[in-house]
């Protein structure tokens, strides 16, 4: 479905993406991982559309990505900047349906059921500032989810939040993404999370950022925070991954 | 907290009533000749006498008027011109430094340009008070244009926002901080040139009459003049606050 081809990139002179390629199927969750600075939010600004390779090609469903469109929702790591601090988390939401020019007959309604969808039922009157880091990572992915997407880009979307919080929005964005059909694009850096999450994990090198190997992840569905993490097939990637980072930093 | 509030009203209050005691005695004993300060009680007769009887009411309001009209000409010109400086970096590059030129410039300087342009009217007293309110407004508009958090840019691409829409539910509220605190300077501005341009242009209003009252040595018409300003000086900033808070109320909240 997004297809990323013998993609090269240069930005102020300096060449951040060499000859990265990747395949994302439709309904896949794909992960990548990989050292700071190797150009994983790079490559996820790509898929965006909110850069242009120098050299090869992004294409979506065949066509080339020259803008972001609104069935491909950014969950951006900095949730504080990307929310409206003016607009009530409602009107956050509200934001998306604007953009859509959507009907304002039931919008309300929507907007209330995307709220307690990610659990911010009855939270609609209050301002990002009034929320806490967890709950505004949620308010943000409640807009995309407004944007009915066919691709979630998200970029370290759980990087600032403490490991509880963590690991209930890991949860919530695989039954979200299992009960929309969606494909997903996971930018982190803990790799414990991208097995969890991924059905296949892309693992990155920097200077320049490339894409060095690929794992498919066979874990069973639905996944669970206590067995899962057991499994000796989790513990077997994870060992895999380690690996290749370890040599990658020596 | 409340409490906190009420005491420091209570010791503001106290600060005043001791300011005009202390007005009133330096006239009862006439450490300054009533020719020039006229005692509190004077300066109030004339106030009640000129709002009842003369028309210092009408004078007022003519001020208020002025003030307002210019006022709200210098935001409309100020917000749009600093919308389209402030969103472009470009703009801001051309245009900066002759901003930076102009902007020192005090608004008394051009009134001999006006006058020469527009005679002694009401049109030419209006024009200084826009030019006088417009820098401030204009800064603090390009101000806000250009801090914009880019992120939110981005986050309008992807939600497909058309440009209109990026406008007037991105920028402008995002600006909104500094648009309302340049409104409030040009506010004062627009209320001292209001006075200015009555004196210079003889234009019916507060002003004159404090002119004119100078001129005729009536000490109290002046000082009933200056009290309607300093009440005007206060009431607009007090209302502009209000607003200030209604509208960036998403700030406090927590
Ligand atoms: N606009 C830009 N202009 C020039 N260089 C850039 C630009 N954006 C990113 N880079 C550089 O590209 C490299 C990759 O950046 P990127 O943000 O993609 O890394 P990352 O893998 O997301 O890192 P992190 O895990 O720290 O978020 C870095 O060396 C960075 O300095
Ligand atoms: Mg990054």
């Amino acid at each position: 479905m997004l297809q990323i081809d013998k993609v090269n990139l240069t930005l102020g002179g300096h060449e951040i993406l060499r000859d990265v390629s990747a395949n994302i199927g439709s309904g896949e969750f794909v992960c990548v991982v990989g050292p700071s600075g190797c150009g994983k939010t790079t490559m996820l600004r790509l898929l965006a559309g909110l850069y242009q390779p120098s050299a090869g090609s992004v294409t979506y469903r065949g066509q080339r990505m020259l803008h972001p469109r609104q069935d491909i929702a950014i969950v951006f790591q900095d949730y504080g900047k990307a929310l409206l601090p003016w607009r009530t988390a409602h009107g956050n939401v509200a934001l998306a349906f604007e953009a859509m020019g959507a009907p304002r007959e039931g919008r309300d309604d929507k907007i209330e059921q995307l709220l307690v969808k990610v659990g911010l039922g009855g939270q609609g009157k209050k301002y990002p500032n009034q929320l806490s880091g967890g709950m505004q990572q949620r308010l943000q992915i409640a807009r995309c989810l407004a944007q009915s997407p066919a691709v979630l880009l998200m970029d370290e979307p759980f990087g600032a939040l403490d490991a509880m919080t963590r690991q209930g929005l890991q949860d919530e964005v695989l039954s979200i993404v299992r009960d929309t059909g969606a494909t997903a694009f996971f930018v982190t850096h803990d790799l414990e999370e991208a097995i969890y999450l991924g059905d296949r994990v892309i693992g990155m090198l920097p200077h320049p950022g490339r894409v060095a190997i690929t794992v498919d992840v066979n874990l069973p569905y639905p996944r669970n925070q206590l067995t899962t993490r057991e499994d000796p097939e989790f513990l077997r990637l994870r060992r895999q991954l380690f690996d290749f980072i370890k040599d990658a930093e020596s | 907290m409340k409490v906190e509030r009420l005491l420091w009203l209570g010791a503001s209050v106290l600060v005043f009533a001791g300011f005009i005691y202390l007005w009133q005695l330096i006239c009862d004993y006439r450490w300054v000749s009533p020719v020039f300060l006229p005692g509190p009680d004077r300066a109030w007769q004339a106030l009640m006498r000129g709002m009842t009887q003369g028309d210092l009411l009408v004078r007022w309001i003519a001020t208020i008027e002025r003030m307002i009209y210019g006022w709200l000409l210098a935001s409309l010109a100020g917000i749009c011109l600093g919308a389209v400086i402030g969103s472009s970096e470009r703009a801001r590059a051309y245009i900066g430094p002759t901003l930076e030129l102009m902007r020192p410039l005090p608004a008394s300087a051009v009134v001999p340009l006006a006058i020469a342009l527009l005679g002694l009217s009401e049109t030419m007293v209006l024009a200084v008070i826009a030019f006088g309110g417009l820098w401030p407004m204009l800064l603090a508009t390009v101000h806000g244009f250009s801090a914009v958090e880019p992120r939110l840019y981005e986050v309008s691409r992807a939600l497909g926002l058309s440009r209109t829409a990026v406008i007037f539910k991105i920028a402008l509220p995002s600006s909104m901080p500094d648009i309302l605190a340049g409104m409030r300077l040009s506010l004062t501005v627009a209320l001292i040139l209001a006075v200015i341009g009555e004196m210079l242009a003889s234009r019916d209003g507060l002003g004159s009459h404090i002119m004119l009252a100078a001129r005729a040595f009536r000490s109290p018409d002046l000082f009933a003049g200056v009290i309607l300003l300093g009440v005007t000086g206060l009431m607009s900033a007090m209302l502009l606050g209000w607003f200030e808070s209604w509208m960036l109320r998403w700030r406090e909240s927590r």
